[in-house]
């Protein structure tokens, strides 16, 4: 028997699945390189969005250093394929690793703090990030960026290895959160001297949380380094985290589906709005503050509960 | 033999000394009654046997070995549960879900936390609100739902913080009904009330504290006569 936990789940599981799939066939009528690069990015976001979701909507803990795992993810992989010429079945892997290494680590540093501290440290550490590797002139080129070869030329190709990252993300998320695993992850986030009174291993959970959460960030890293075949600084800019957070409070922060929901609204308005010039962040300020303060579970939470009104 | 020990433990807060050299037992099967005004250090008391405070002297013992540094996750995976008087639900997880997370933390699987959680959610009478996010439950029903959490697994001993504060006597007679049974069946129970009819009810020994300190320790009925806790509670409410 399922429990309301595992039921709510499962329909996010699907509503988000059945947007992915319109996803999937969205290049049956757009062929436009344009429009499909704008996609990808969107699903650059969601992978950015899951992680950050799941460290910060289910387990309480809001970094704001999720771009940052993408760029350090990015370099992982661009350091070892500019200087090195390492194969990409190395340096995939490998920039992963180093995203994840370095959540880890971050971890232990920021597990005690809580609400605005952890926010500031986080937030410290992801411009300190930055301008070290702006800085570094001679390994990592600084602002310039690494190029480095790209694997393949066609964007379509791309298109669906994005996908199919987004959608594993939702069936490993998925699976994650209806586990035992979940219940600890919200337990820290509800309470967490309450969890730990009821056994769980507070410290353990919260750092393999952020483990998880930046070696998603760190693949969305890694995707983007070889699909634009551009490393640079401005992957970890505190705006794209912005974005990110903007995304998943948009779209409903604590779902399955909201960060995707988000993250394709969010992007691809801003970049319907980009002729206008910089009004976008001012516009998803705006939505952000309206969402937070009338409907708290975002797009997702309003369309559930328009879903689930009982019928008269 | 005895669960649970405390020797010459002191706490103090700045200048005040909260819990000043208590020393106490609780036997396997014994249900103790803890009492006293407020302020006179029952929940730092609490907050030192489950791990959340460390004392600044003396120390506890559980099963007769000493703990040092107990934290409140050893102290939970050790067999102490506790309630709090302030109550912590997981708000924003059904009710059902905070007894399972409550099973699976101390080792069941998810399966048998489920079922078990499902049939401790009867008893306790909430299962009409078993789907709704525990932060929507009445504050009785968090205190019931909390106090389920501690009985997911069989405790060595479970400290109640305040059980029965602001609770609706209906409910309380769940709450009541429950402790019995289970002590009945050998549990081991440290409740701390301002409920005096409750503690006379359930309770065969009680522990007086007045101003950090142990005034009285024996069984129920001596120690509600005892004319220093008579003087403590009076003197309290004057004051
Ligand atoms: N964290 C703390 N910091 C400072 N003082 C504290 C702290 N916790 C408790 N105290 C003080 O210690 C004393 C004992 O408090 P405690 O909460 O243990 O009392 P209590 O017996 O549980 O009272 P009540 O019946 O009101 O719950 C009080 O004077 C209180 O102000
Ligand atoms: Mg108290």
């Amino acid at each position: 028997m399922r429990s309301a936990l595992q039921q709510r789940l499962r329909s996010e599981l699907r509503t988000s699945l059945v947007l992915l799939v319109l996803v999937a066939a969205v290049p049956i009528l757009v062929r436009n390189d344009y429009w499909l690069g704008v996609l990808i990015v969107s699903m650059y976001f969601a992978l950015l969005a899951g992680g950050w979701n799941l460290l910060a909507g289910y387990t309480g803990q809001f970094s704001l250093a999720p771009a940052t795992f993408a760029m350090l993810g990015a370099y992982g992989t661009g350091l070892l394929a500019y200087h090195w010429h390492v194969s990409p079945w190395l340096t995939i892997p490998a920039g992963i690793l180093v995203a994840m290494v370095v959540g880890m680590v971050l971890a232990g540093i920021v597990m005690r703090l809580r609400g605005p501290y952890l926010a500031l440290t986080t937030l410290s550490f992801a411009e300190i990030m930055r301008i070290v590797i702006g800085n570094s002139y001679g390994f990592t080129r600084g602002d310039l960026g690494l190029s480095i070869p790209t694997l393949m030329n066609d964007r379509l190709a791309w298109y669906y290895v994005f996908l199919a990252a987004v959608v594993a993300m939702q069936f490993g998320l998925y699976a994650l959160l209806r586990s035992r695993v979940g219940l600890y992850l919200m337990a820290i986030r509800d309470d967490e001297i309450g969890a730990a009174s009821r056994g769980v291993n507070t410290v353990f959970w919260k750092t393999a949380s952020f483990t998880l959460s930046s070696a998603l960030s760190g693949l969305a890293g890694v995707l983007y380094a070889y699909f634009s075949s551009l490393v640079s600084p401005e992957l970890g800019l505190l705006l794209q985290t912005g974005l990110v957070i903007c995304m998943v409070f948009i779209g409903g922060i604590a779902s399955l589906a909201g960060p995707v929901i988000g993250a394709f609204l969010v992007y691809l308005t801003s970049e319907s709005l980009r002729a206008v010039g910089g009004v976008q962040l001012i516009v998803f300020a705006l939505l952000v503050i309206l969402i937070a303060r009338f409907f708290r579970d975002g797009l997702w939470g309003l369309a559930r509960r328009i879903l689930e009104r009982p019928a008269r | 033999m005895k669960v649970l020990e405390a020797r010459g433990v002191t706490k103090s807060f700045g200048g005040l000394k909260a819990v000043d050299g208590v020393s106490f037992g609780v036997d396997y099967g014994e249900l103790v009654g803890l009492i006293g005004p407020n302020g006179s250090g029952k929940t730092t008391l609490i907050n030192i046997l489950s791990g959340h405070l460390a004392a600044d002297a003396g120390e506890i013992l559980v099963d007769g070995k000493p703990m040092r540094g107990l934290t409140p996750l050893r102290a939970s995976r050790g067999g102490i549960q506790r309630m709090f008087q302030l109550t912590r639900v997981f708000r924003r997880m059904p009710a059902l879900d905070n007894l399972v997370t409550a099973g699976c933390a101390l080792g069941m699987a998810l399966d048998a936390a489920q079922a078990r959680a499902r049939e401790l959610i009867e008893e306790l009478q909430l299962a009409r609100v078993a789907t709704l996010d525990a932060g929507h439950l009445s504050g009785g029903q968090q205190k019931l739902l909390e106090f389920g959490c501690c009985f997911m697994a069989q405790p060595k001993i479970a400290l109640l913080d305040e059980p029965f504060a602001a609770v609706h006597p209906t409910m309380k007679e769940i709450m009541a009904g429950f402790i019995r049974r289970r002590h009945a069946a050998g549990q081991t129970f440290l409740i701390v009330s301002h409920d005096m009819p409750v503690i006379v009810e359930l309770a065969a020994r009680t522990i007086c504290m007045n101003a950090g300190e142990v005034l009285a320790d024996g069984e129920t009925r001596k120690v509600l006569v005892n004319p220093q806790v008579i003087e403590a509670y009076l003197g309290g409410e004057a004051a």
